[in-house]
């Protein structure tokens, strides 16, 4: 008998000293893969026995796999606060989160129950109020509300409609059951994060996915897109994702989902409202925008309108909606419904506008506006969470709003009580619940962590659908405060698993329906992006290149009074390259205007050439802070141009020669043209300085051709003639300007009924300009001219195709 | 009393602006009982290339109007004849401070009139401890909420110094506050954050105001540019009540309303967003014509 007991103790201390098998669901609190008795769900099953096969090497090999997809798909989030905001790789939990399809559908049910009655309930607040007058709701929570946007009161959506995508956040309590904690109306993120976790954890787990019955994600987004193709009015109107920018936390997933499903990414200033339609502007003129995927924050959207501050949104946008010429999702308004306090009222809303009970209902919540309510949570103060009512955040994820009601002390002059009473209208009780826990790998073990689940509901040609799957948040210890990505917590890929095969869709083409479509009209801004991206590079580039060439001859004579040193220093200095500086302040300036043209057109743009720039930016920083004058900065150079042309490598070989593509040329061949034009008109007068020939040969990379070329020493003659005149050398002014005629050629409207438009004839004027002059008649005011029209060249490009 | 009214504003753009986008509320209102608009227009030079006329949430007409190409001057004129009806002041319905409350909670209703709009901070308004301070200290246990309302109407009447010089269209009510000096704008936004940090209802009232004083009578301040007041709920049976702080007096008909909000930026008369470089210059002229 003893003997037997030593033994079963013996088993036990190992199996929960090993690291899969030996998981344990918290006491007292619901876990995602073992139940109740500590037995592990069917649905893990497979899950847990094959992760228990693997050792230690093979499981970090393959969270490495998920890691490393991420990183090259250039997954990442913005942080706030701290020093900076930066950009974080995203944290991936590596384990999904399993969910019997039958307990899904359950939760579906529920969760479209949800959809339609906040649609009823948006209806009514912008409608008739008919909840206020009939007293179920009070009327301060919707005049006090700052989310009530008043402009909105009375206009009734273009296709009837105030939501077309909706997400919830919710958690399982310790009965089991499953809890609204918040519903997201206003602009739902985070559908784009759940597909790039999909497909990350899926390349961790590909043997597992295939093994298991997962539904797919892509006929949900499939669906969503259709019906949002059917509220366009006119088959010309184009579909896009409003976003407030790339600045803000979710951008990246603003362009992935924009990419995933073709509509245009545009910011408010790319909008205009004519005649009250909504129109965007684009290199080849106004185009009307029929349905806008708001992922801009309502107030922001019209500072006519709505918040007179806004900076980002489209003036005249709200004239466009009372005339019901724009379908915007969801309609501006609808964040009210998130609204905290109103979670406590919805089971009476429920009752009163759809006739039914809640299928799924909210974390228990009382407002303390009223005095039964409010005597409820001061009597339970122990057991809740206070925080803000209008709060559209859910308790556990709003910058530390809610406290605890456990740890409130009366003060000496205050009791809760009293706050209660008279902060009681801005306040809410919630029950402090605990959520389930879900496994996570955590120091080399499974490990139960706390959990929420973001869930998406969209409204498909065949009504609400829900997304078979989500983005689960996982808290970083066992403190449920800790979900929120800003707080340390990570995200992990949801399975809803079915014991039958899946229907497999994709979002690709099919072979039956192949249609080359050209892209859409491109938007001025983005070529306006473009077109400095590609200056900003090629000035990079050619800072680069001089400063290679008088670091080299620095240390070779470390005289920087020598009379060609001298001279290039002063030119350099015109253009605030100061020379005594390694690496100038004004080239780190340089790149980041490069790299911040490139932020905002993330779209357009592989993964590769973004990361390549991002590594340029940092190199060029950590070269600051390291190298000295003279030859160490020749080879820094050396490396920073190879870097650059990397960049410029990924970009020539990747990008689809469209209209983006030209502006991006463009603005190269404009930059090169006119870096190589001052040069010239700066180095090769008579007062010239020894050695300024060769050095431009050096800075023109000619020094190999002029040498084949011309069988003589440099002279003033032969280098102008490469270098400003050669029609085949890719360094030479007249080069850049026959490669810009041709580009323009190939723009939006370079001809119009026939005849060039002035910018083309500009183009051509320019390059016949040059391509009839000698080498003899070049000289300085040549130059200076040269420059300053291609200075005014910019211009007319500017006002012509950006405005 | 019958009055001709005419307004007009002015912006002259030191570079030409090459489009905009505004929203006008200038013209009266109409409201039974105490005003009513007998005939009004609003013209715009130059012309715009799109002109809406609409009803805003707190019932004011505004005009959204377009341009899309070049011009150096924006000019507004309104012209309106009005008709005033004298309210003979009520008596005192309003109720104790602590019965506001109770009041304000019957009233099942967010339409535009609802005193519950009024309450809360408004976009210009936040929360003021200082302004708070001062409202509370005026406040003496059994004061009416009228009484409440006329004894800061007065305080600041008598605190405050009326300078065009010291303040702006953008000053916040707690700097008007601080120095105690501004124009009609920062004393009615003071006068409202002081009631509504009371939990008094209390909103702004845009409009003009008599130009030639009565026979005998003084000329009012804020005569030669559009005005503001303040209207304050006063309990189910006072109702909303106008009082002008600027001037320490109920506004009667010497008042012509035209817009009503929780505070300016709800009536300003223009907002606007112009595609513009340099800066602009604004004049405003004001001519309110009694013709009886």
């Amino acid at each position: 008998m003893a003997k037997k007991q030593t033994s079963e103790a013996a088993k036990a201390s190992r199996t929960s000293d090993d690291p899969v098998f030996g998981y344990r669901a918290l006491p007292g609190i619901a876990d995602e893969m073992v139940d109740i008795d500590g037995n592990v769900r069917p649905v893990w099953q497979h899950l847990l026995s094959t992760i228990g096969r693997m050792d230690e090497t093979e499981l970090a090999n393959r969270f490495a796999r998920a890691d490393r997809y991420l990183r090259d798909a250039g997954v990442f989030y913005r942080a706030y606060g701290s020093k900076e905001n930066s950009e974080r790789n995203w944290p991936l939990s590596h384990i999904p989160v399993l969910i019997d399809e039958s307990e899904w559908d359950n939760l579906s049910k529920g969760l479209i129950q949800r959809a339609d009655l906040l649609e009823k309930l948006a209806a009514d607040l912008y409608g008739p109020n008919r909840l206020v007058s009939d007293g179920v709701l009070p009327p301060s929570l919707i005049a006090a509300n700052p989310q009530f946007l008043r402009p909105m009161v009375g206009i009734t959506p273009a296709d009837g409609h105030f939501l077309h995508f909706c997400s919830f956040e919710i958690g399982r309590g310790p009965d089991g059951n499953w809890w609204v904690l918040s519903d997201r109306t206003e602009a739902p993120s985070g559908a784009g994060f759940a597909l790039e976790n999909r497909v990350a954890t899926t390349r961790a787990f590909s043997d597992l996915y295939a093994e298991t019955h997962v539904h797919r994600l892509a006929g949900f987004f499939g669906a969503f897109r259709d019906m949002l193709q059917s509220r366009k009015r006119h088959p010309d109107d184009r579909i896009a994702v409003l976003t407030p920018g790339f600045a803000n936390e979710t951008y990246f997933e603003h362009a992935y989902i924009a990419r995933y499903l073709g509509f245009m990414l545009l910011e408010g200033e790319d909008l205009t409202v004519v005649d009250d339609r909504v129109m965007v502007r684009t290199v080849a003129g106004l185009k009307p925008v029929g349905v806008l995927w708001r992922r801009l924050d309502a107030a922001f959207a019209d500072p006519l309108e709505l918040n007179q501050r806004s900076h980002i949104g489209t003036p005249g946008l709200v004239e466009a909606l009372r005339a019901g010429s724009v379908t915007v999702v969801n309609a501006i308004g609808s964040g009210m419904l998130e609204t905290r306090a109103l979670l406590a009222f919805m089971p009476v809303i429920c009752r009163q506008l759809l006739g039914q009970d809640l299928i799924l209902p909210s974390i228990a919540t009382w407002w303390c506006g009223h005095e039964p309510e409010r005597d409820h949570v001061a009597a339970n103060i122990e057991k809740m969470v206070i925080g803000p009512a209008y709060s559209t955040r859910p308790f556990f994820d709003d910058n530390g709003q809610s406290v605890l009601g456990s740890s409130l002390r009366d003060t000496a002059q205050h009791s809760v009580a009293d706050w209660l009473k008279s902060d009681g209208g801005k306040l809410v009780g919630q029950e402090a619940v605990t959520l389930s826990t879900t496994p996570a790998w955590v120091n080399g073990k499974l490990t139960p962590r706390p959990m929420s689940l973001r869930v998406y509901v969209a409204r498909t040609p065949n009504g609400w659908q829900v997304m078979p799957g989500g983005f689960a948040r996982i808290g970083n210890g066992a403190d449920a405060a800790a979900i929120a990505m800003q707080a340390g917590g990570s995200a992990a890929d949801v399975w809803i698993v079915s014991n039958r095969p899946v229907e497999r869709v994709t979002l690709l083409p099919q072979e039956s329906d192949f249609i080359r479509t050209m892209p859409g009209s491109l938007p001025s801004r983005a070529a306006d992006n473009l077109f400095w991206l590609g200056r900003y590079i090629e000035r990079a580039e050619g800072a680069l290149r001089i400063l290679r060439a008088w670091n080299g001859r620095f240390a070779e004579s470390a005289d920087s009074e020598m009379p060609l040193l001298k001279n290039i220093s002063d030119y350099l200095a015109a253009l605030d390259i100061d020379t005594r500086q390694a690496v100038p302040d004004s080239l780190i300036a340089n790149i980041d205007s490069a790299l911040f043209s490139a932020s905002n057109i993330r779209d357009r743009f592989s993964a590769d050439g973004w990361l390549a720039l991002n590594d340029l930016a940092k190199t060029v920083r950590k070269f600051q802070a390291t190298v000295e004058v003279g030859d160490d900065a020749t080879h820094a150079m050396t490396v920073l141009l190879r870097k650059l042309a990397g960049f410029a490598g990924l970009v020539h070989e990747n990008m689809y020669r469209f209209t983006g593509w030209r502006f991006l040329s463009i603005g190269r061949y404009l930059e090169r043209g006119l870096h190589m034009t001052r040069l010239l008109g700066h180095m090769s007068g008579e007062d010239a300085p020894d050695g300024a020939y060769d050095m431009l040969l050096e800075i023109g990379d000619s020094v190999m051709t002029h040498r084949r070329r011309y069988n003589v020493n440099t002279e003033a003659l032969t280098v102008t003639d490469l270098l400003a005149l050669d029609p085949l050398n890719p360094r030479s002014v007249l080069y850049q300007l026959n490669e810009i005629k041709t580009e323009v050629e190939q723009l939006p409207n370079a001809f119009g009924n026939g005849q060039m438009s002035s910018f083309y004839r500009e183009a051509m004027r320019l390059h016949a300009g040059l391509a009839v002059m000698t080498p003899e008649a070049m000289n300085t005011d040549v130059y200076r001219r040269l420059e300053q029209e291609l200075e005014r060249f910019s211009d007319i490009l500017a006002q012509t195709y950006l405005g | 009393m019958l009055y001709d009214i005419s307004l007009r504003i002015t912006y002259a753009y030191e570079v030409p602006a090459s489009g905009g986008r505004h929203i006008v509320r200038v013209l009266p209102l109409s409201l039974p009982g105490r005003q009513r608009l007998i005939a009004g227009t609003v013209n715009f030079t130059p012309s715009p290339a799109e002109r809406s006329d609409t009803v805003d949430f707190f019932a004011n007409p505004a005009a959204s109007i377009v341009y899309r190409s070049a011009h150096d001057r924006l000019v507004i004129r309104m012209q309106a004849r009005v008709q005033l009806d004298a309210q003979p002041l009520s008596a005192d319905f309003s109720p104790p401070l602590e019965g506001l409350a109770a009041e304000i909670d019957e009233i099942l209703s967010v339409a535009p009139d609802a005193p519950h709009h009024f309450l809360g901070a408004s976009p210009l308004l936040p929360a003021d401890p200082t302004i708070a301070a001062y409202a509370a200290s005026i406040d003496k246990p059994g004061m009416s909420v009228r009484q409440i309302a006329e004894t800061i109407c007065e305080r600041i009447h008598r605190d405050f110094t009326y300078d065009g010089k010291a303040t702006t269209v953008d000053t916040p009510p707690h700097e008007a506050f601080k120095i105690k000096r501004g124009v009609c704008q920062d004393f009615a936004h003071v006068m409202i954050t002081a009631l509504r940090s009371l939990g008094i209802p209390a909103g702004y009232v845009s409009g003009f105001l008599r130009t030639i004083p009565p026979p005998g009578k003084e000329r009012l301040e804020g005569a030669d540019a559009m005005h503001a007041w303040v209207r304050v709920w006063c309990g189910r049976a006072g109702g909303w009540l106008e009082l002008d702080p600027t001037n320490n007096i109920f506004a009667g008909t010497d008042h012509i309303v035209v817009g009503h909000g929780r505070d300016y930026s709800d009536v300003a008369p223009v907002i606007g967003v112009l595609k513009s470089y340099g800066s602009h210059e604004t004049e405003q002229a004001v001519d309110v014509i009694p013709l009886e």
